[in-house]
């Protein structure tokens, strides 16, 4: 398993970038446990309840989702068949990386360009999500977590070309 | 056409499958001059499922419990219950792996955690090595049918966006799961007993051993009861059942028990959320790729095509065994679900087959494709954590193979079993 040691030697903001994303995976975890139970609590013992709370908690699970998944994309811990490569020969082996690195790269790339189109959108309608909360907002997860697995993917691809065909002559 | 070869190709050299699903999703709409921003449209649906929130609530108090002391307790408590019995520290192990995978959504944790306890005992009572090895790796995947084990949600959610006459709900998943689990419980339980040392020493009953074990694990104990009467009780929905569980764990590991200290969280955290993130990312594309599905008629259009062949429902199941074997030893459980479950959902249903069933018909037949050589993931991950060759895995686990695929087909053709607790 390819662990997270790039993180270490990573490029200052991107370090910070990591930073960040583990940052707020606590953050939204832990404000969904205590949403939730709050809610619970709320609603059987004290028979109240904030509305804003149940679609705050859905939207919650998107982003914790998306953001989970770009540190997925990082730690190369996607979910992918490897039943093959692992009986590759090495060259082989990283010929097939780069080309699934560039297909999956290509795929959430399109979905990012989609989704900027779509959230662009929803922000000159002035669509309202609950509680007045304009739409767009939460829904830009969707462009940016698209858009960050698909330069991840994208760098890893041109990392492994260099290694493969550039340093190897050399 | 060529470019399902194609999909199907670069899935086999590794390509990350939310790309896959995505990507079919992706030419699916652009074929039918669909505005490819729908896709961005139904990856949002995610954000308007309320039973979503469950998964990683239920994920995060699995992480919590797999890192305390709470395995080596389970373990202790069973061995007081259950030791006496002839075969009896094998039918521990089997409860136990089989309550925590449940809790733990079967990703492997299982065999880490409660197979370096169990490995060593099992082999000091005298059990052969190969069986040993064999019974660990098997009982890495029990429990999946056990509620609120996270495949069995999964299969909710997915069944959920097929649009049935009776649409599939979560509680009765969780009910319709218990049957078929401890059938196979019971089956390699007797298995076990079967294969028990020779000359072994009867354990006596050790009621002082039983109070101070029951004392132990009295913070964990209430929890599947938490859980299911809260559930069954009417007081609380799935999601909210899975974040009572997830306050409660915090609390009693961290601040009751304390073997978790709070600057352990964040990592929990992390590779927990690194688990959810890589299923909603793939359950995100899967909704896209599934309406497309649904509005070609393609489901309609194979059962069409396969009703010319196949007339009745018993062959129909004999063939789809066969498929979810063959598939179960190619995909993980959670891309093969929201990948083939929104195809032969409507096929089956057309064949006259409950919709729960048809879910314990699957989830049993990936249970078994986890350690279905030659790829199965649990067979790799007990080579690495026994430091075995997997050939000598794969030997050590076709007893127990052969046992569960007598479960499965006993699931498969005998529908009350799954369904006698629902009606």
């Amino acid at each position: 398993m390819e662990d997270t040691n790039a993180q270490h030697t990573a490029w200052g903001p991107v370090r910070f970038l990591h930073h960040v994303e583990d940052g707020l995976l606590v953050v939204l975890l832990m404000s969904m446990i205590l949403l939730a139970f709050g809610q619970i609590i709320l609603r059987n013992f004290l028979d109240t309840g904030f509305i804003w709370i149940d679609p705050l908690l859905r939207v919650m699970v998107l982003w914790i989702g998306m953001i989970g998944a770009l540190v997925a994309t990082r730690e190369n811990k996607q979910i992918s068949i490897d039943v093959l490569t692992r009986m590759l020969p090495p060259l082989l082996k990283h010929i097939s990386r780069i080309i699934t690195r560039l297909f999956a790269a290509t795929v959430a790339g399109i979905i990012a360009w989609n989704s900027i189109l779509f959230v662009l959108d929803e922000w000159s309608v002035g669509n309202k999500a609950f509680s007045n909360i304009p739409a767009w907002s939460l829904e830009s997860i969707i462009p940016i977590g698209f858009g960050i697995i698909a330069l991840r993917y994208l760098l890893e691809a041109f990392s492994d070309i260099y290694r493969v065909f550039v340093r190897r002559r050399a | 056409m060529i470019f399902a070869v194609v999909l199907i190709l670069l899935a086999l050299l590794g390509a990350p499958l939310f790309s896959i699903i995505g990507g079919s999703a992706l030419w699916g709409f652009h074929s039918s001059e669909i505005d490819l921003q729908a896709v961005t449209i139904e990856i949002y649906r995610l954000a308007e499922m309320p039973v979503l929130l469950a998964i990683p609530l239920f994920t995060f108090a699995g992480y919590v419990l797999g890192e305390s002391q709470a395995p080596t307790r389970l373990v202790r408590l069973t061995n007081a219950v259950l030791g006496w019995m002839p075969g009896g520290l094998a039918i521990v192990s089997l409860i136990a792996c089989a309550l925590f995978t449940a809790f733990t959504g079967a990703s492997g944790v299982t065999i880490v955690a409660l197979g370096a306890l169990l490995y060593p005992a099992l082999k000091q009572a005298g059990y052969s090595e190969r069986f040993n090895l064999g019974l660990i790796t098997t009982s890495g995947s029990l429990g999946l049918l056990f509620a609120p084990s996270l495949p069995l949600i999964l299969y909710g959610v997915v069944a959920q966006q097929v649009t049935l006459k009776n649409p599939v709900s979560i509680d009765d998943l969780f009910l319709a799961g218990i049957l078929p689990g401890l059938l196979m419980v019971a089956l390699l339980s007797g298995w076990s007993i079967w294969n028990q040392p020779r000359g072994q020493l009867k354990k006596k009953v050790d009621a002082k051993e039983i109070f101070a074990a029951l004392k132990e694990s009295a913070w964990e104990l209430p929890l599947p009861l938490l859980i299911l009467g809260g559930i069954y009780g009417g007081y609380v929905v799935v999601s909210e059942a899975a974040a009572v569980t997830a306050v409660y764990v915090l609390v009693v590991e961290v601040f009751i028990k304390r073997e978790i200290r709070i600057l352990d969280l964040p990592r929990i955290i992390r590779e927990s959320m690194v688990l959810v993130g890589a299923i909603i990312i793939i359950l995100g594309v899967s909704l896209a790729s599934t309406n497309y599905l649904v509005d070609a008629e393609i489901p309609t259009k194979l059962f069409d095509a396969i009703r010319t062949h196949i007339d009745n429902k018993w062959t129909f199941l004999i063939l789809l065994n066969l498929f979810l074997l063959v598939l179960g030893m190619m995909l993980d459980i959670f891309s093969a679900l929201v990948i083939i479950i929104p195809i032969i959902l409507p096929i089956a249903v057309g064949y006259g087959i409950h919709p729960i069933h048809l879910g314990l018909i699957f989830l049993a037949n990936m249970q078994l494709g986890y350690f279905t050589p030659p790829v199965g993931m649990n067979l790799f991950i007990a080579s690495y954590r026994f430091n075995r060759p997997v050939m000598e895995l794969y030997v050590a686990t076709l007893p127990f193979f052969f046992i569960l695929l007598v479960a499965v087909l006993v699931i498969t053709y005998w529908p009350a079993l799954s369904l006698a607790l629902i009606n």
